[in-house]
Parts: structure tokens; C-alpha cells; sequence
């Protein structure tokens, strides 16, 4: 079942590799794009909301170092991978750059669909751990033939600051798999009890270290403005909307869920961490003149509030940090696709530049209308997908840690400030008659655009159709760590200052849950 | 910018920022460069601003003579035949002067099929038509009649006339026939006679406009004529044409008559002498091609700021130097001319528009900065008439004479130096 | 002496202006007393104007009148008075701008061909363009 998430993308490598006419990479690329995508979400139709991991599937590979090939998917994952399919195909029909070598630049779109998927389903660290390596690749590769004019630089500073996550994702997961007593890296066995409580941190801070890189969190973040503005939109869209979801990915998945002991003592220091981020993303964008670049900062800010949602472990807030991360994907790739665009089309990304693209016969009508939406719904205006996951990530986290929720609440405004600047300053005004003569929209772009937006408003209007898939996995996590909380508390009420807030908000919570 | 031309004459070079214009009006040329591109893009678009142009001044003509003061005037853009027949005075066979030879006294036949089909072509009842604006759009030509009316004191002596005793004496027996057995209206007129006044002096403009206008159209039909049969080669071959139509038309009466029941009023005698130059086609330039007022719905300004001028006559938005990109909004002037335009472009003009930019889908831009280009044409021969007119030809052996044309010259440019002018684009070929 | 009228017929050169003060029934009026000061244009002045001005004009009486009333001035100005001013009020209404030193005689853009021809109601200073309001 899982394992053809990955063999459609690459028999559609292959395809692309035996056909005469290298034109036609994009329909066979998209074609396998689609089957994946619609693969993923029959599994999700047919998924039974238990929670726990379904269609898992164990191989083992090479027995003497733990490395099996074990795959399987639960609601954590299982949006994450619709999701990538979805993306995937947006990229494969965002040619914001006229392509040249289409058969290599589709085959890397590909290979980057199954990696991140192979990522998502492993449940093996190792297996994990080579498909994160694995994606550094194509990204490499992207980055650096179809970049900008810094591609060169960018592409260096993307490989090195990754590689030093994934060096320090494997020391993690090295630790992880030899601490217990048997050697083992399938994430079922894993059994962390009997390991002090020191190990467990310096372990889990490697893997912080490694997924903050990735997020990227402030101030791991640096490689990724320049990496942002110079990957083409369809890098752009990839990197920020699926392959950056890896690190959130990463640390509820090995960190809350294999820490959940250590998890409860760092998470105050994460929740700070999370609402430095978003306050830096904010302020950082209002600084920005280039729009992508506003985008890209953006960006850091919104994943800081996965990161609060993470930290604070209730059922509300993870469900609200997975459904940020789709949200945030569908958003942010929205908003590079069309910057993506208007860059294309206007030749430039100037604030100071550019001007009244709302002109209704010489502008970009229909592109900075949906800017303007996008603007919108990233900001967190009710009725589109940023409102539901944000609101909900807020209404998790206040709880657990008050204060940064209400930071991150305040700088939620901060987001509306910045997209106000980039809205008024891109689509409203005059639009300057010496310069406006841009090439139109062609369909196949407003399409592309059109349906990420259709999504958009369809989960914000009802985003229980997105939450439903999410919320079973996330009410499982959030009742282990709480547990966890209750055990913990429980053992060292007499030496500890018992935290009698959770065990109420624990019992609270089980009343609830009847 | 084209190779610099040396001034013909013995003066030197002039200094003026538009140096190399000077020398090409110096020279008997346009404004606008003499490029076959150009010279092709200002017929087309005189022909296709002709045909809606024949339907204006016979609407304004109309309303001013026939709908005149009714309150509710719902059908006052639906021609009756006897307009649509009404014979051009200068062309057809009864023509007081032939400036149009191959055309009729009456309607233009592509406005007469448009009237019937309008774009739709659809057979669907007129009045729908007229609603779903499919038809040629008069408040356009309302728009510049108000214009007229609102700067006033251009030049002339209309204005002057309107606010005289004998005009209003002329009005009130006009006035009085109109409402003859309608109480209301004249117990109106009693309380507020100053706005019947007002409203009799839109529709003297009305007649203003529509007499300026039934020039104008024969002699833009016949420029068209004249290119297709090969007549005119270059850019200054169609501005000339234009300096002979302003004086033969310059003596042609203007005047305001009023038919009520088919006694004819005169509100307006011709008798006083107001002549097509001075009283219509001067203050018409004035008022349209430099001065109009901002519209609504393409731009705020704030007066406080300065952004709008204190003086009416430092107004500074009409066609030469509008920025034709806000168009496209639906309802201002410019868009519905540039849509009236739209229907009877040329094949050669329409396929032109289609080689550039968007193609079809900003085609009405196109026809805006083409029609810019063909106004600046029209302003340079209102400029060489003005010059024929009242200083001294381009050869004039006396210097001192030159040097005076050179000033008038210099003088008239000095308007096109405010930033919004778009007398420097229109040297381009890429200003589109 | 012959008044203005019995001057310009009695001249061939001035055949148009005299054919169109007939047209404009002005006859009567530059037979009167006055005095009036004209600016007479010879046939070559009418010559000059653009093709069909003339003809427009003919048809219509008073749009003629008042181009004409335009080279007329109340009063009798001789060069000499005229040294002195820089601008006369032609009946028409609207000035005429007039430049006469010492060399040449200027009335707006015509020159003056010859000045000071004396009739019993006025005078005549012959020009060599038509000159217009404006």
C-alpha cells in the first residue's frame, strides 16, 4: 500500500528517462504526480481514524545495524503526504523560469515527492534518516542549476547548513538506537525508560539542533532567506512547503514522541524559542523591501507557532501545530507561486517598484487579487485555512504557556502589518505606464493558483474536513505525554514542586474525554 | 528620439527643452513624429472616431434642439430617423462645402448597422441594447460638452453671450413655450429661474459641441478616404489636410435654435456672429485636449495637498496628458470613447493592435495612446493654423518674423512641460 | 475726395474686399460720416488665406461682417497718431496690435503696403494680410 507512494514517483522517473521527446516530461511528471496524490488520498479515505499507525510494512534490510525497510502512516503523516502530492503537482506547473533540461528538472521534482514521502512513512530512524539525507540532493541540484543569480552561493550555504542538521539528526538517532538495551531503530521498540534523564536531553538537543536547522528556527534560521529568494518558485514552494514541514515533522514525531519525559523539560525553552521566531519573522518582514524575501521571513515566523503548539503538548494545540503545517504549506506556496509571478511577469521584486498590479488591463488583475487572498489568509483572517489552524494552535497552547501565546498572538497582528505593506504597495497605487507593459497571466498559471486558493477557502470555511484526518494521532500524542506528565509528576511530587496545575488539567482533560 | 533636425531657418537652434519638436514645427511638421506607423495608427483611428463622432453631433444637435429642457429625458439617446438623415453640411450632395467627397449628407451606414445590432448582433430590442450599454456611448460626448461649459472663459465671445439680457430674454420665450400648459414646471421656473437659465445654457453648449463636431466628422472620414487611396504619405500631409478643414470651417456659423412644436426658437441667433473657430473649436481644445477635470474613479487627489491646481485654466487633465492605463474602468469618459472607438476600427489598425502588448485584451489602452498620438496631430495643426492665422509663414524672409513664430512656438510647448504631459512618449514608437 | 467706398472700387487691388463688404452689406455703413480708420487687404492678402475660408465666409453674412468689422477702427489714425500707440479697438471688438516706428508699419502679422490714403470719412492704410481676431 505505502510503498507505491514511492514507486509511482520513481517509475515516473524512469518514464521520463526512456521517452524520445523530453518535451513531454512535464504531462508524464505531472501524470505520475497525480496518480501518487490520488493514491494518498483514497489511503486517507480509507483510513480508520483510530490514530495509530496503519498499512505498516516491515522488510528487514540490514539486520547487523538495525536498519529495516518499516513504513507506515497515521494522521500525523498522512495529511503531511497528501499534501507533498499536491504541492508537487503545483511545482511541476510553476515554470516561473523557462526550463531547459526538462527530463533532469522533472525527474528531481519527483525524486523529491518520494523522498519526502519515504521521510514521512518511515518508522525506522535510520530509514528516516537516509531519506532526509537523500532529499539534499535534488534540492542541491535545483537550487543551484535554476536558481538566481546568487544560485552558487545559496546553493553552498542550503547544502551546508542541511548537511549539519541531517550530521546531527544521525548523531541523535545513533544515540537513540544504542542507549536502550538492544540496539534497535525501529520506532515501535525504541523503549528510552531506562535512560537517564541527562542522556535523553543531550539527545533530544542534538535532534532540536538538527530539525531547528531545518524549520528553520531562529537563530538556526540564516541560510533560509538567501536559499528562499534565489531557488526558483517552484524550489521555493517545495522548500518551504513540504521540505521545511520535515523539521516540525521531525520533532513532534522523534522528539515529543520519543522524549515525552525530557519533552516536558525543554518546552518552556521551546515555546520561547517558537515565540522568538515568530516575532523575528514579523519584524524582519516589515523590514523587508524584496516581496519574496518578505515572504521568506514570513515564513520562519508562522513556523514558530508550530513550534509553540509542539511545546505545549495538549490535544488542541499539536492538532493545531499538524494543521498549521498543512495550512501553512498551502499558504506559503500560494504566496511564492505568485510572487513567483509577478516577478516573472514584472522582472522585478521591488517594493519600491512595483505598483498598482490591480490596474485591471495592463496589471496582474487576477494574480494580486489572489495575492491579496493569500495575504489574507496567512495573516489569519476567519474563513480561510490560517484562521482555523492559527486560532486553534492559540486556543491549544494558552494553557500550558500563556505568555508566548499572547506574544505570538500580538505578532499575529505584526503578520496582518507586513502583508498591508506588501499588498498596498504591489497592487494598489498608480501602476506606471512607462514600464507596464507585462506579458499576460498565461491559463495554465491562474489555474495553478486558482486551485491552491479553491483549497484554501475550502478548509477555512470547513476545516474539519481537514482536522478530522489530524485530530485522532494528535489525541493519542497529546494522551501519552500527558501521561507522562502524571507519571512524572506523580513520582517526584515529594522532591519536586509538583506541577498540580497538569494533574488538574490532565483530569480535566479526561473528563472530557469521558 | 529621431536624428536632430537643423532648424530650417536662419535663426539659431532654439534652447527650449523641446528643441527638436520647435524645429519640427518649424519645419511645417506635427508634434508627433512623421513615421509611416504613426501616420497609420492616426487615420485608422480618426476613421473609427469618425463613426461614433456622426452620432454624437447629431444626439447633441437633437437634445439640444428637440429634448432641450425635458425633466425626465429617458429617450434622449435614441435618434429619431430625421437626425439620423439630418444632412452634413459638409458633405453629400447639398453639402455647403464638400470636405467628405465620396460620403452621404446622412448617417454613416457602419453607424447605422451598428445602431440596428450593436455588438451583440443578437436582433435583440434596442432598449436592451441601450441598457447593456451596447450602443455608442453619448455620456462621453456629455462629458466634454460639460467640460465646455464648466471652464468657460476660453476665448470667444459665447460665453460672454450667455450671461447677456438679450440671451436670457431669448431663453425665457423658450422657456415658457416648452412648459406652455404644464404648471408645475412653470411654477417652478418662476421660484428658480436662475437653474432654467443654467440648463438653457447646457444646451447651448449641447449645439456648440454638436456644430463642432459635424465638421469634424466629414473631415476625419475623408482623411481615411484619402489614405486608402495612397494621398497621404507622411505625417504632415494629414496635419495639413486638418490646418485647411479649420479654415474652411472657421466662418461657419454657431448658433443655438430650439423647436417646439415646430416653431423654430432662435436662443441663439445666427445673426451674432459666433463663428466655428472662435467659438467652438478653440475653446473645445482648450477645454478638452489640455484642461477637462479629473474623473471619477481613476484617481484620488487631494486638494489640500495642492494636487489639484487653484486655477481652472492650469487644469491639466485631458487627452495630451492623460495616462491612459487607469482606463478600463467602467463608466469614465475616456473608456467609453475608447470603447465607442473600439467597434469601427480598421482592419489594418486592428490587426496592428493585435501584433502588440496584450493583444485583444488591452486593446482599449491601445486605442487610448493611438488616440493620443492622433489628438497631439490635431493639436499641432490647431497650432500651424493658429500660427497661419495670426503670425507669419514658416518662409517668411524677415527674421524678426521667425523669431516671433519661434516664440508662439515655444510658447504653446511651455504646456507640455508639466511631468504629466505625454508629448515625450508620443516621440516613441514603444509608448503604446 | 472720394470716401472709403468710391476708393476701394476705384482700386483693382482691392476686388475681393470690395465684393465682400457687398456681400456683408456693409456698403452703407463705410459710406457714412465716420470717420473710420481701415485696414484695407489687397486681393493678394485674401489670396493667401487657405482655400475655402472665403467660401464659408460668403455664405454666411454676419460671420463676414465681423472679420471685416475686425480691419475697421472708429476715429481717423494716421501714421503719425499711430506712433504713439501700441494697440486700436477694431469695431469688431477685439484689439488690433499695431507696431509703427520709425521703419515699417506693422498692424498685427500684415504690413503695411501703403499708409495714409485720405477719404472724406476716414483713412486707409493698405495691408498685405488678413488679419484675424485671436
Amino acid at each position: 500500500m505505502l510503498t507505491t507512494l514511492l514507486l509511482l514517483p520513481l517509475l515516473g522517473v524512469g518514464a521520463i528517462a526512456l521517452i524520445p521527446k523530453p518535451e513531454h516530461s512535464r504531462t508524464i511528471a505531472a501524470g505520475f504526480t497525480v496518480a501518487t496524490f490520488l493514491w494518498s488520498l483514497y489511503l486517507l479515505l480509507q483510513s480508520d481514524l483510530s490514530g495509530a499507525l496503519q498499512w505498516q510494512e516491515y522488510l528487514p534490510w540490514v539486520e547487523p545495524i538495525g536498519l529495516s525497510y518499516n513504513l507506515g502512516v497515521d494522521g500525523l503523516s498522512l495529511p503531511l503526504i497528501v499534501l507533498n502530492g499536491f504541492l508537487t503537482l503545483i511545482a511541476i506547473y510553476t515554470n516561473g523560469l523557462k526550463v531547459e533540461r526538462y527530463r533532469l528538472y522533472f525527474s528531481l521534482l519527483l525524486l523529491i515527492m518520494a523522498g519526502i514521502n519515504g521521510a514521512l512513512m518511515a518508522q525506522n530512524l535510520l530509514l528516516f534518516v537516509i531519506f532526509y539525507e537523500l532529499e539534499l540532493v535534488p534540492f542541491y541540484l535545483l537550487i543551484n542549476i535554476w536558481g538566481g543569480e546568487k544560485r552558487g552561493y545559496a546553493a553552498t550555504k542550503f547544502l551546508l547548513y542541511t548537511a549539519c542538521s541531517g550530521l546531527l539528526v544521525i548523531a541523535g538517532v545513533l544515540g537513540i538506537g544504542f542507549s536502550g538495551g538492544t540496539p534497535t531503530f525501529d520506532l515501535a521498540a525504541i523503549d528510552l525508560q531506562n535512560v537517564g534523564l541527562i542522556a535523553q536531553l543531550i539527545l533530544l538537543t542534538l535532534l532540536l539542533l538538527g530539525f531547528g536547522i531545518k524549520t528553520p528556527l531562529v537563530p538556526l534560521h540564516t541560510w533560509m532567506p538567501d536559499t528562499y529568494i534565489e531557488a526558483s518558485p517552484a524550489t521555493t514552494i517545495l522548500l518551504g512547503g513540504v521540505f521545511a514541514k520535515l523539521g516540525t515533522y521531525g520533532l513532534i514525531r522523534f522528539g515529543l514522541q520519543v522524549f515525552p519525559e525530557a519533552w516536558q523539560l525543554v518546552s518552556p525553552g521551546l515555546a520561547i524559542i517558537g515565540t522568538i521566531s515568530v516575532i523575528y519573522g514579523a519584524m524582519s518582514a516589515i523590514a523587508q523591501r524584496d516581496i519574496k524575501r518578505m515572504v521568506a521571513y514570513s515564513s520562519i515566523g508562522h513556523m514558530g507557532y508550530i513550534l509553540v503548539a509542539a511545546a505545549a503538548g495538549t490535544e488542541l494545540s499539536l492538532l493545531g501545530a499538524v494543521a498549521q503545517m498543512v495550512s501553512h504549506g498551502l499558504v506559503l506556496a500560494l504566496l511564492f507561486f505568485l510572487v513567483g509571478v509577478i516577478e516573472t511577469k514584472t522582472g522585478t521584486r521591488d517594493l519600491d517598484v512595483l505598483n498598482g498590479l490591480l490596474n485591471p488591463v495592463r496589471g496582474l488583475p487576477l494574480t494580486s487579487s489572489l495575492l491579496i487572498l493569500a495575504g489574507m489568509a496567512s495573516a489569519g483572517i476567519p474563513g480561510l485555512i490560517g484562521f482555523a489552524a492559527e486560532f486553534i494552535v492559540f486556543q491549544g497552547s494558552f494553557s500550558t504557556f500563556p505568555i508566548p501565546t499572547l506574544l505570538c498572538i500580538i505578532s499575529s497582528g505584526l503578520t496582518a502589518v507586513y502583508f498591508v505593506i506588501l499588498i498596498n504597495r504591489t497592487c494598489f497605487g498608480k501602476l506606471d505606464y512607462q514600464t507596464a507593459y507585462y506579458p499576460t497571466v498565461s491559463v495554465s498559471e491562474q489555474f495553478t493558483a486558482i486551485a491552491l486558493t479553491i483549497t484554501i477557502v475550502v478548509f477555512g470555511i470547513q476545516p474539519n474536513w481537514l482536522f478530522r484526518w489530524i485530530e485522532p494521532t494528535t489525541n493519542v500524542m497529546a494522551m501519552m505525554s500527558s501521561e507522562f506528565k502524571v507519571q512524572s509528576s506523580k513520582l517526584e511530587i515529594e522532591t519536586l514542586e509538583a506541577p498540580k496545575l497538569m494533574t488538574l488539567d490532565f483530569e480535566a482533560k479526561q473528563t472530557l474525554n469521558g | 528620439m529621431p536624428t536632430l533636425t537643423p532648424p530650417p531657418t536662419k535663426l539659431p537652434p532654439s534652447t527650449h527643452p523641446y528643441a527638436e519638436v520647435i524645429h519640427r514645427l518649424e519645419a511645417g511638421g506635427s508634434m508627433l513624429p512623421d513615421t509611416e506607423e504613426n501616420l497609420m495608427q492616426i487615420i485608422g483611428i480618426y476613421k473609427a472616431y469618425a463613426v461614433p463622432m456622426d452620432f454624437y453631433w447629431r444626439d447633441l444637435l437633437y437634445i439640444a434642439e428637440r429634448v432641450f429642457l425635458n425633466p425626465l429625458p429617458f429617450f434622449k439617446y435614441f435618434l429619431p430617423q430625421d437626425y439620423l438623415d439630418l444632412p452634413n453640411h459638409y458633405a453629400g450632395e447639398s453639402a455647403d462645402y464638400r470636405v467628405w467627397q465620396k460620403g452621404e449628407a446622412s448617417a454613416h451606414p457602419e453607424l447605422l448597422e451598428f445602431i440596428q445590432n450593436g455588438e451583440t448582433k443578437q436582433g435583440i430590442p434596442r432598449l436592451l441594447h441601450h441598457l447593456w450599454h451596447d450602443r455608442i456611448n453619448m455620456e462621453f460626448a456629455e462629458a466634454c460638452m460639460r467640460a465646455m461649459l464648466w471652464h468657460q472663459g476660453m476665448g470667444g465671445q459665447f460665453n460672454d453671450y450667455l450671461e447677456s439680457e438679450e440671451y436670457l430674454a431669448n431663453a425665457d420665450r423658450a422657456i415658457k413655450a416648452y412648459f406652455k400648459g404644464n404648471p408645475l414646471m412653470l411654477g417652478l421656473y418662476k421660484l428658480f429661474p436662475q437653474m432654467f437659465y443654467e440648463k438653457v445654457r447646457e444646451a447651448s453648449y449641447y449645439a456648440n459641441l454638436g456644430l463642432f463636431w459635424e465638421v469634424m466628422a466629414p473631415v476625419f472620414f475623408e482623411m481615411s478616404d484619402r489614405y486608402d487611396a495612397g494621398e497621404f504619405k507622411t505625417v504632415p500631409d494629414a496635419m495639413d489636410f486638418l490646418v485647411n478643414g479649420i479654415f474652411i470651417a472657421a466662418g461657419r456659423p454657431i448658433y443655438h435654435h430650439v423647436y417646439i412644436e415646430d416653431e423654430c426658437y432662435e436662443i441663439i441667433p445666427k445673426s451674432k456672429g459666433f463663428t466655428w473657430l472662435y467659438e467652438a473649436a478653440l475653446p473645445y481644445v482648450e477645454a478638452i485636449f489640455y484642461r477637462t477635470s479629473p474623473f471619477r474613479g481613476t484617481k484620488s487627489y487631494n486638494a489640500q495637498a495642492g494636487q489639484v491646481p487653484d486655477e481652472q485654466k492650469d487644469f491639466h487633465y485631458g487627452i495630451l496628458y492623460a495616462d491612459v492605463s487607469p482606463v478600463g474602468t467602467a463608466g469614465i469618459p475616456p473608456t467609453l470613447l475608447m470603447q465607442d472607438m473600439y467597434h469601427f476600427l480598421p482592419d489594418y489598425l486592428e490587426d496592428y493592435y493585435q501584433q502588440h502588448c496584450r493583444g485583444e485584451e488591452d486593446k482599449l489602452i491601445q486605442i487610448g495612446v493611438t488616440f493620443q498620438r492622433s489628438m497631439y496631430n490635431v493639436t499641432s495643426a490647431v497650432i500651424q493654423a493658429l500660427r497661419t492665422a495670426l503670425l507669419y509663414p514658416l518662409d517668411d524672409p524677415n527674421p524678426e518674423h521667425l523669431l516671433k513664430n519661434r516664440q508662439f512656438f515655444e510658447q504653446q510647448l511651455d504646456r507640455f512641460l508639466r511631468p504629466e504631459a505625454r508629448l515625450p512618449d508620443i516621440q516613441s514608437q514603444d509608448y503604446r | 475726395m472720394p470716401n472709403i467706398v468710391e476708393i476701394a472700387v476705384s482700386n483693382d487691388a482691392f476686388s475681393t474686399l470690395v465684393t465682400a463688404v457687398k456681400v456683408a452689406e456693409l456698403v452703407d455703413a463705410l459710406q457714412s460720416p465716420g470717420p473710420f480708420t481701415v485696414f484695407a487687404p489687397t486681393d493678394d492678402a485674401f489670396a493667401k488665406l487657405p482655400p475655402g475660408t472665403i467660401d464659408t465666409l460668403v455664405q454666411n453674412i454676419p460671420q463676414l461682417q465681423r472679420i471685416l468689422k475686425y480691419h475697421v477702427v472708429a476715429g481717423k489714425y494716421t501714421t503719425e497718431q499711430l506712433r504713439e500707440l501700441e494697440e486700436l479697438t477694431s469695431l469688431e471688438g477685439s484689439p488690433i496690435p499695431i507696431r509703427c516706428q520709425t521703419e515699417g508699419f506693422e498692424v498685427k502679422n500684415a504690413t503695411v503696403l501703403q499708409a495714409d490714403i485720405e477719404a472724406t470719412n476716414g483713412i486707409i492704410h493698405v495691408i498685405d494680410t488678413v488679419i484675424l481676431m485671436g
